[in-house]
């Protein structure tokens, strides 16, 4: 998959987990930027990601995300 | 009077500080939040906390070394929770986030998208850079001991004297939870702000439709 459509993908759940179609995911988007990341709102949203591109995280790479560029990084390794 | 060693939980006390958490979340009700919303009994809540323990991230209040424990005759007999907020700028809000994903069946996760809007309700951030108090309790026939008190003496110059630049330190409570109320006032900390649902169904979930945020300052 193409990082492009990696990033449309995600921004389409990220969108739909915040309820809020104005994000707009960047590489160095945290969740101090997005209202509303909570606790359960971040294990919804890692389970999407995981649904929707049929991955398993490993908790130590959960862990090391610390913004949305490294969460790219590691999806892109995942896929291809 | 009864002598009590005051220590660092270990994973050999999973157990008590799985019920610590639970007994904490009801707030003095019958509505453990970990059950309503991810359709869970209590005593499986009880082994997912257990297995949370067991992976042992720190920084959030489902890490063992946010713990201290009191102990008595080989018993722990009272815990208290407390840690230093996002002090490498992960939220501990994310880690509890992964933790949770980590360990619970996708069942339960779906089950708690349907509800999470409403939960949310009641949501407050906790603040960057402070020491925030997570779950205590004690066992019955061990309170009006003073225990809390100790336990939160120790587990913020353990804290502080790690982290000399927090100079504050935050709890939230239940509305409902009178007596911890109560008790965090006498000892000082103030009321910042409340935060309250109208949504009818949130006591479905929720011990409480509002919440209490109360803050003090360190005495350095």
């Amino acid at each position: 998959m193409e990082r492009q459509d990696l990033i449309n993908k995600l921004t389409t759940i990220f969108q739909t987990t915040f309820e809020d179609n104005s994000i707009v995911l960047t590489d160095e988007l945290t969740a101090n930027d997005v209202d509303n990341w909570d606790s359960l709102t971040h294990m919804i949203l890692i389970s999407t990601i995981e649904k929707e591109f049929d991955i398993k995280f490993k908790l130590k790479d959960l862990n090391k995300m610390k913004n949305v560029g490294a969460l790219i990084a590691i999806i892109s390794s995942k896929i291809n | 009077m009864i002598d009590f060693i005051i220590r660092p939980a270990t994973i050999n006390d999973a157990a008590f500080l799985a019920d610590t958490i639970i007994e904490a979340e009801k707030s003095g009700t019958k509505k453990l939040s970990y059950s309503t919303i991810f359709g869970l009994t209590e005593a499986e809540v009880k082994q997912y906390l257990i297995e949370i323990f067991e992976e042992e991230i720190e920084g959030c209040e489902l890490s063992i070394s946010s713990f201290v424990v009191a102990e008595s005759n080989g018993k722990v007999v009272a815990a208290l929770s407390a840690w230093a907020e996002a002090i490498d700028d992960t939220p501990s809000a994310i880690i509890k986030g992964n933790l949770l994903n980590f360990t619970l069946p996708k069942e339960c996760i779906e089950k708690a998208i349907s509800v999470n809007k409403i939960i949310s309700e009641l949501h407050v951030e906790y603040l960057p850079n402070t020491i925030q108090i997570g779950a205590c309790y004690v066992l019955n026939e061990f309170r009006g001991n003073r225990l809390l008190g100790a336990l939160n003496k120790i587990i913020l110059d353990t804290l502080t004297t790690k982290h000399p630049n927090i100079d504050t330190v935050m709890v939230q409570i239940f509305s409902c939870n009178t007596p911890s109320l109560k008790a965090f006032k006498k000892s000082g900390y103030t009321e910042v702000t409340k935060k309250e649902s109208n949504n009818k169904d949130i006591t479905n979930f929720l011990p409480s439709n509002a919440k209490f945020v109360l803050k003090k300052d360190i005495n350095k």
